[in-house]
């Protein structure tokens, strides 16, 4: 039963860790809302406009991934 | 007139291929209920003892390594194809060939418009780095990979096997009691490259290394101002410290670079994976071919952000930071 | 680290083998498809250029020959126009030639005419006189002898009477450069000698021309300028019928 109890805990602990995606998913919504809107406005800037909303993403994400790395950690390392 | 019935009797025959398919794969999972297999982060090693090899020393086969070479062939089969239609002096490539030249053209422009001058030296990069994550990642989409491989006994825990013919073994579910304790598990001789930790974090290894190479190759010894800033420190009474520290931050971040570039894509790609074993064991018929259409998307997608972000930073590292933040006081 | 995957030896595989990659692909990938690309692009450039030069050639050439045309049409027109002129010209030198030439003709034809009119009416003239005299000797009865009868038809053909023009009388001195005479029959040359010496007296130097109309019958209309002396048979006997009536 104490395995289990560990078990349990890991699984509620990665399952915790990955509220931190919760900040990269709006991060990338609101980057990709900005250059939606942008595109609208000028759309001869969209090649600039992608480039741009690529790299922020890549930035915002991240973040999500480090969740996802420490949720890995948590279920398969430890 | 007669055009438009054919055409809608082709629509109709690809509409009853993908049912019978569905009701295929409703009978196949009635007989051998899919499993959802044991998951690990580190790559499988395929063979039980080290290969001893003259200067390297021992190491194991693992089946990423295998599929990192699949990888490799494929590239060269491309380059192959693709090198023999340049040779034949045609201007304008038709097939596969024009298609990869398409690829290329548009990564060059790409990185042509962000680098200027610099695209000739930071392309290749740019273009190595899609390519071999591009074709890792869709190797995840063919059947058989991380399905296919070795029965392994386990003393874990894990299902039971069954002969389904001569020499060729499944993992079905065990009943009851015998699901604790001994079983068997599946080794698959190929597994995504993409899913090595090793994979990626040599490929955001080279590309961070690269970068600060490309940045001193494009600015000297004023390359490193951009990491330790000392130029206002004493002159400057406030801004001086801070850029100091955004200096320090600069450094800290290109680690951090080597951290997000590997983790990304092994992220990814790895959930991705993952995603397909559950949700094939949840859900056994057709729900699984909507992941994988995802998944295509998603090996595109994280190809070319590597591939973009390693350009982009290069692009930035020959730009000179504090040229820039010059232009923007003055 | 080692339940990661990540092993040292692995890592050096992975990166070795891009390594590789890079130099292969750089090599037999990218830099063919690259010169390619480049080839086709200063191909492209190429062509717009040679299209580019091709086109204002072909204008400047257009140009040239709407140049050449619109030169060679203002000469045609000169050219035709010359013609013309010198056609016009020649046309109307010789519509006045045959003009003058067909007026030549008609005044010879008429000349002769008259001359043969006149010609024919002096040869009359004598057979008039012997019918006229003949008649008066049967109404008058050969009362008047052969001078006065000679007499008598000079003065009603002539108006001369005794070596005299009695005509002139009427005639008031004038100065005047033509001088007209109309006589009913020609007139004999004393005759015409006679009148003109009078008319020279009267109106000085004057070109003095004969004429010949039977329909005044008789007597002489002389015309001087504007002054016209009607002393013709065919007068007197209107006016005699004007009296009568």
């Amino acid at each position: 039963m104490e395995g289990n109890i560990i078990e349990a805990a890991k699984l509620i602990g990665a399952g915790l860790a990955m509220i931190g995606a919760l900040g990269g998913g709006i991060g990338i919504g609101l980057s990709a809302h900005g250059a939606v809107q942008g595109i609208a406005r000028n759309p001869d800037a969209a090649g600039q406009v992608q480039t741009n909303m690529i790299l922020g993403i890549a930035f915002a994400e991240a973040v999500a991934i480090y969740c996802l790395v420490v949720a890995l950690l948590i279920l398969f390392v430890f | 007139m007669e055009k438009a019935t054919t055409t809608k009797w082709r629509w109709g025959v690809h509409r009853w291929f993908v049912l019978l398919f569905i009701i295929l794969g409703y009978f196949a999972a009635r007989a051998y209920p899919p499993i959802r297999p044991h998951v690990q982060l580190a790559p499988e090693r395929l063979t039980e003892h080290p290969i001893v090899l003259p200067v390297i020393g021992e190491f194991y086969l693992t089946n990423t390594l295998v599929a990192t070479f699949l990888v490799d062939i494929i590239l060269l089969i491309i380059v192959w194809v693709v090198y023999r239609a340049v040779q034949k002096g045609e201007l304008v490539l038709g097939g596969f060939a024009g298609a990869m030249e398409a690829l290329l053209e548009g990564i060059y422009n790409m990185t042509e418009s962000a680098a200027g001058k610099w695209a000739r030296a930071i392309f290749p990069f740019f273009a190595t780095i899609t390519l071999m994550v591009l074709v890792s990642n869709w190797m995840e989409l063919i059947p058989g990979v991380d399905s296919i491989g070795w029965l392994e006994h386990s003393a874990h825990g894990g299902e039971a096997a069954q002969e389904i013919a001569p020499g060729v073994w499944a993992l079905v579910k065990a009943a009851g009691e015998e699901a604790h304790g001994e079983g068997y598990m599946v080794v698959p001789w190929v597994r995504v490259a993409s899913t090595d930790l090793n994979f990626t974090v040599a490929l955001a290894l080279i590309s961070v290394f690269m970068t600060q190479v490309i940045g001193v190759k494009a600015q000297g010894a004023h390359y490193f101002t951009k990491f330790w800033n000392t130029k206002n420190l004493f002159t400057v009474p406030v801004f001086g410290a801070i850029d100091f520290g955004v200096g320090l931050l600069e450094l800290i971040s290109e680690f951090s670079k080597i951290l997000s570039f590997s983790f990304r894509l092994f992220g990814n790609i790895f959930a991705g994976s993952v995603m397909l074993f559950v949700i094939g064991s949840l859900v056994p018929v057709f729900a699984q071919s909507l992941v994988l259409l995802l998944e295509f998307f998603v090996g595109v997608i994280q190809a070319l952000v590597f591939g973009m972000l390693t350009m982009i930073f290069m692009a930035q590292a020959t730009q000179g930071h504090g040229e820039a933040h010059e232009g923007a006081h003055g | 680290m080692d339940k990661l995957g990540i092993n040292l030896g692995y890592l050096l595989v992975q990166i070795f083998n891009f390594a590789i990659m890079f130099v292969v692909l750089k090599k037999w990938l990218y830099e063919p498809v690259l010169r390619l690309l480049q080839e086709r692009r200063e191909m492209l450039a190429r062509a717009v250029e040679d299209a580019r030069v091709a086109a204002e050639a072909r204008a400047n050439a257009e140009q040239e020959a709407q140049k050449i045309l619109a030169e060679a049409r203002a000469k045609a027109d000169e050219i035709i126009r010359e013609a013309r002129d010198r056609a016009e010209e020649q046309k109307r030198a010789i519509l006045e030639e045959a003009k003058a030439e067909a007026e030549k003709i008609k005044q010879e034809a008429l000349a002769e005419v008259e001359e043969e009119r006149n010609r024919v009416l002096a040869e009359l003239r004598e057979q008039i006189a012997a019918l006229a005299v003949a008649a008066a000797h049967k109404i008058v009865g050969a009362s008047l002898d052969e001078q006065r009868q000679h007499e008598l038809l000079e003065e009603f053909f002539a108006g001369v009477k005794g070596k005299k023009v009695v005509v002139l009388d009427q005639l008031e001195t004038a100065q005047a450069d033509q001088v007209e005479v109309i006589s009913a029959v020609p007139l004999t040359d004393d005759e015409k000698r006679l009148i003109t010496e009078e008319l020279k007296a009267k109106v000085g130097d004057a070109a003095i021309t004969f004429k010949v109309d039977p329909s005044i019958l008789g007597g002489l209309i002389i015309r001087v300028g504007d002054q016209v002396v009607d002393a013709s048979v065919a007068r007197q006997m209107e006016l005699l019928r004007q009296k009568l009536a």
